[in-house]
């Protein structure tokens, strides 16, 4: 069930989980968007000689991620704020997932922050970060 | 009691945690832990009271600090202001020997953390620098490892005969307790905490399986 | 680099804006960037749709170049990027646009890769009425001795 308000929203609780799209199609898809083209986004051999484990999910990307994560949480929600630290590379065709959880609410204000954590299948963080989220509050 | 003894609130420039946001943490989410220590980058937070925090969460809260040196990042427990008249916690090529020496004449503990990690870790550095004189104690569970670094501590802490600490690294309120270390015996401020460290009092956990 | 030059950069270059830029946001490419992403709703997938806008991270993507002052000190190492900031005011929709890019912060840490320098850029994004609807920040890292391993 997604969120419609911020009544709805539990401090602790999970989103949930968001497996990213991080095939070389979609990430050329997006550079090709964003005009952000660049072999060490689409060209794994290209990126191994700049010295790169693979070609890279943009940071931008990752960071479009985490939007879109929180939008198929809770539709109504205006993101206010998104701060992301970028730990250890995001390799394109590579498994990802990502976790949110709520880890503060301002009923008053309709506000609530989410952590959120871009993990490898080995459990590692490669991303992390916060976001501020502004929902309605109940009865409006 | 467990405590975590390596986590970052919004005082760190990395750190995107209020510590408020941790005690809320720990407790809806029922975490082993009984409380943090803040170890904020490159600084001792003098002015930050949490002890009203501590009370209403019914969490044990304390302060130490994360400087930088030639050997990678030491945390540092037991702070005080004659200590921190001793070195600049804000310079990031602090000798490694000075912050020992400035912790033994200060009453405070020393704890190379993450040793295992490239670069920033003490191990990385043993063959250039050599084995450090005075380092007791390093973090052998750090909840932002990643690959082998734990094992990398763990092996460094077993050859050189060093006892080892836990802690999350937590910058973001779901990552605190992630490890952590436990004592024997109640720790109620600072200055208990580095008398259990003294000691040799205490074992690393970790709860990263667990989620 | 020592302290004392980053200290020289700070007092030289905090607060100075070195770009301002006039464009065109072209509702498709929105559109096939929220796609990419990953969001469903029509809201930021349909430019037909009444509020069709893009995700407030699309500003990020609206940086560009070296995202340097020209005239900027060459630095020693490799630059990555270490983060991403976006402070959405209002939304971002198709149509002509500012920004104005400053150099927000400078300052110095140690990591897995050794000594770093970090550089903050924040470029603001107006509309053609001059409202203003984010701030995008990047940090770039600098790392002094660059060894082609894992960032």
């Amino acid at each position: 069930m997604t969120v419609q308000t911020v009544r709805d929203v539990e401090f602790g609780e999970d989103l949930p989980v968001f497996d990213p799209d991080t095939t070389l199609d979609n990430v050329i898809r997006f550079t090709e968007a964003a005009g952000w083209r660049g072999p060490r986004f689409t060209d794994h051999e290209a990126a191994r000689k700049e010295g790169l484990p693979g070609a890279l999910v943009p940071g931008i990307m990752s960071q479009g991620f985490l939007c879109a994560m929180i939008h198929r949480w809770a539709p109504p929600a205006r993101i206010v704020e998104v701060d992301t630290i970028f730990r250890a590379p995001v390799i394109v065709d590579q498994a990802y997932h990502i976790n949110g959880v709520v880890t503060d609410i301002d009923e008053d204000a309709g506000r609530v922050e989410v952590d959120l954590t871009v993990t490898n299948d080995k459990g590692e963080t490669r991303v992390f970060g916060t976001a501020k989220v502004d929902l309605p509050t109940a009865g409006t | 009691m467990i405590l975590d003894l390596h986590t970052h609130s919004i005082k760190s420039d990395d750190g995107r945690a209020k510590v408020e946001n941790y005690c809320q943490w720990i407790r809806t989410r029922e975490l082993p832990i009984d409380g943090f220590v803040l170890t904020e980058h490159r600084q001792f937070d003098l002015e930050s009271d949490y002890s009203g925090l501590a009370g209403e969460f019914g969490l044990t809260i304390l302060k130490g600090a994360e400087v930088e040196t030639e050997y990678g990042h030491v945390l540092v427990f037991g702070v005080t202001e004659p200590l921190m008249q001793e070195f600049d916690f804000g310079n990031i090529h602090l000798p490694l020997a000075r912050v020992i020496e400035a912790c033994e004449s200060h009453g405070a503990v020393p704890v190379p953390c993450h040793p295992g990690r490239k670069r920033v870790g003490m191990s990385a550095h043993l063959e250039e620098h050599g084995v450090p004189e005075g380092v007791r104690i390093v973090e052998i569970y750090n909840g932002g490892s990643r690959d082998n670094e734990d094992q990398v501590a763990q092996d460094m802490a077993r050859d050189l005969g060093y006892l080892g600490i836990g802690g999350s690294d937590a910058h973001i309120v779901s990552h605190v307790g992630r490890c952590a270390t436990r004592f024997p015996a109640p720790i109620t401020s600072e200055q208990v905490l580095v008398e259990a460290l003294n000691a040799g009092e205490f074992e690393a956990v970790t709860f990263r399986e667990a989620g | 680099m020592s302290a004392l030059d980053i200290e020289a950069l700070r007092d030289q270059w905090i607060g100075v804006q070195f770009e301002e830029r006039a464009f065109e946001l072209d509702a498709a490419a929105m559109a096939e960037y929220a796609k990419a992403c990953g969001e469903v709703a029509g809201l930021y997938t349909d430019p037909e749709d009444p509020d069709f806008q893009a995700p407030p991270t699309f500003a990020s993507s609206l940086q560009r170049g070296r995202g340097l002052p020209e005239n900027f000190p060459q630095m020693p190492g490799l630059g990555m990027d270490a983060g991403k900031a976006v402070e959405a005011f209002a939304p971002i929709r198709p149509g002509p646009k500012t920004s104005r890019t400053h150099m927000h912060d400078i300052y110095t840490k140690t990591g897995r890769s050794g000594r770093m320098i970090f550089l903050v850029v924040r470029m603001a994004l107006y509309d053609d009425a001059g409202t203003h609807l984010a701030n995008a920040d990047t940090r770039v890292v600098i790392r002094e001795k660059p060894t082609g391993e894992e960032a």
